[in-house]
């Protein structure tokens, strides 16, 4: 049939019939794809500039590092820019260990197992759990029995909890990219497992960890609904604002943001709402930003490649 | 009948290791199945057979790569210099230091070069670093890559080609002082002139080490072995010098693989 057209047709490439209809939904397919992922790209630059436009006026010296003030116009937000910090520093003190002593058991020990599965299906559960449920748990076993009050350390402890799966997922994938070929090599040197690990499997997967454990960090940083019945809604009076008593209350930048637009008196909310909203925005991109730098400068440092 | 064991007395009597009976599973399957096999001290002694017959199975259970497959287990016994390897005294790590690992594919740590070649003297406890240094050099002058290597050694090896890389995992093995060296295919990710200068480096080595190569080529055996042991389908079929195997097979078998009528 092939052999009987080509004798008597001019031997030109012959196309079947619906390359037309093809070619015609494959660009669309690609307009289509390319236009989702623009618009994602337009979304977040849209978002930026109106904060910017929104929450620049409010921005000067003493709005970042002024305090608070309960009635009057004027207040600033350093102790809750110092807070944000101060409870981010404390959970990650209490989540990284335990996380990446999880992860690591479960990706370079229990392979398989019931107890590997105990524990995923545990994290997975507790990955689920609304923040405002979990800082309700806060309030009812730190705050209230443990007699804690609203505190920095109640707060980082709830938000510790809200975060160990998380980082403990990120331990995993960052365990589960570096080739078994260099655990083969190591312990084919002669090498135990703990050796191994230490010294080819962490420093091989330094890169994606730090990335992982600088986003989880923004995450921490612009939590509200679990701290506010956990660190609190306050701050302390004076310079008493910026001690490190884990025992005090401690308004974070995102509780404030909620607190003076749902129950402040002050009559600035807009201008403290405002200029709260663009720091912590900055803030987040920030810790983004840092996410990536960082994570790939670990893995030039330790692997000597990109 | 077989003779499975048809070293001349000789040849067994400088037995460097004696595999006797050994059977390994992967969970259920039974991969290899009651292998005997004598290694002679400082030879280089060539596996072969077709894919899945076991050869690579076989090399792993050596040096007891298997503890750390889940699922996979090894019986019967297989000696170093009359010690039994997977007696429950022995230490794995400590077996893995006598008999070193060169595996199919290049496998350098994403360090330097230098840190590549001394990290197993490190894992054993050398700090020293003049020490350290010397360790290298030898150890990357035995495995023919110093020249290349000298002047990059705090370079990424990951940058070194194909072949050097190879060169540089068994200058790596070597630093540790290992008496017997396994390969698993090392020539197989490489082009025709890295796999001569591969080939090259084992006929120097095994002046000095045991060496036990798994090959899929059998021009590759014949180029570099002395002796040459068959696997089929999980048994090891016949054991013999090179030149008897490639000549004078005992097994049909054997001469129907050698001539080209098995994959």
């Amino acid at each position: 049939m092939a052999n009987a057209l080509a004798v008597t047709e001019a031997p030109a490439i012959k196309t079947s019939g619906n390359a037309r209809i093809r070619r015609t939904v494959d660009q669309l397919a690609t307009v289509f794809l390319w236009g989702a992922a623009f618009f994602i790209v337009l979304l977040l630059a849209v978002f930026i500039i109106y904060m910017f436009y929104l929450g620049s006026g409010s921005i000067s010296w003493h709005f970042l590092f002024g305090l608070p003030s309960e009635m009057t116009a004027g207040g600033g937000v350093g102790p809750e820019i110092y807070n944000s910090f101060y409870i981010l520093f404390m959970t990650l003190l209490f989540t990284v260990p335990i996380s990446l002593a999880a992860g690591i058991y479960l990706q370079e020990y229990a392979a398989t197992g019931r107890f590997r599965q105990a524990v995923q299906f545990s994290a997975e559960s507790l990955a689920t759990v609304p923040s405002i449920v979990m800082g309700l748990f806060g309030l009812l076993v730190f705050v209230q029995s443990l007699h804690w009050g609203f505190s920095a350390l109640a707060g980082a402890v709830t938000l510790t909890l809200l975060n160990l799966p998380a980082l403990m997922r990120v331990t995993q994938e960052a365990l589960a990219s570096v080739p078994d070929t260099y655990r083969e090599a190591s312990m084919g040197l002669g090498g135990t497992k703990w050796q191994t690990i230490v010294r080819v499997v962490l420093p091989s997967a330094i890169g994606p960890l730090t990335t992982g454990i600088v986003l989880v960090s923004g995450r921490i940083f612009g939590e509200t609904a679990a701290l506010i019945y956990t660190a609190g809604t306050s701050v302390a009076h004076g310079m008493g604002a910026y001690d490190l008593n884990p025992f005090r209350s401690a308004e974070t930048l995102a509780v404030h943001l909620w607190y003076t637009h749902s129950e402040a008196l002050i009559p600035d909310v807009d201008r403290v709402g405002n200029g709260s909203a663009l720091v912590l925005l900055v803030m987040v991109l920030i810790f983004n930003v840092l996410a990536r730098v960082v994570g790939r400068a670990l893995t030039v440092r330790f692997t000597g490649k990109a | 009948m077989i003779d499975r064991e048809n070293l001349t007395p000789e040849q067994a009597a400088g037995a460097k290791m004696n595999i006797e009976g050994m059977d390994v599973y992967y969970g259920s399957f039974h991969a290899i199945k009651g292998a005997n096999l004598k290694v002679p001290d400082r030879h280089v002694m060539a596996l072969i057979g077709p894919s899945g017959c076991g050869k690579s199975t076989f090399l792993r259970a050596l040096n007891r790569m298997h503890d750390l497959t889940p699922g996979a287990r090894v019986t019967g016994k297989v000696t170093l210099d009359g010690t039994d390897i997977y007696a429950p005294t022995v230490d794995p790590v400590s077996v893995r230091h006598r008999i070193g690992m060169v595996f199919q594919r290049p496998n350098p740590f994403p360090k330097s070069i230098f840190e590549n070649v001394i990290y197993g003297p490190k894992l054993h406890g050398e700090r020293n670093s003049a020490k350290l240094m010397e360790i290298c050099e030898r150890s990357l002058r035995s495995a023919a890559i110093w020249d290349e290597a000298k002047d990059r050694l705090h370079k990424s090896a990951l940058d070194l080609s194909g072949g050097q890389q190879q060169r540089l995992c068994i200058a790596r093995v070597l630093a540790v002082e290992p008496e017997v060296i396994l390969m698993d295919e090392p020539a197989s990710a490489l082009d025709p002139i890295a796999t001569s200068k591969i080939e090259d480096l084992i006929g120097e080595l095994k002046k000095d080490y045991t060496v036990i190569i798994v090959t899929h080529s059998m021009q590759q055996a014949a180029r570099i072995s002395d002796f040459t042991t068959f696997f089929l389908l999980g048994e090891l079929l016949e054991v013999g010098t090179t030149s008897d195997i490639f000549t004078r097979p005992k097994d049909k078998r054997t001469e129907d693989y050698i001539t080209g009528r098995y994959g």
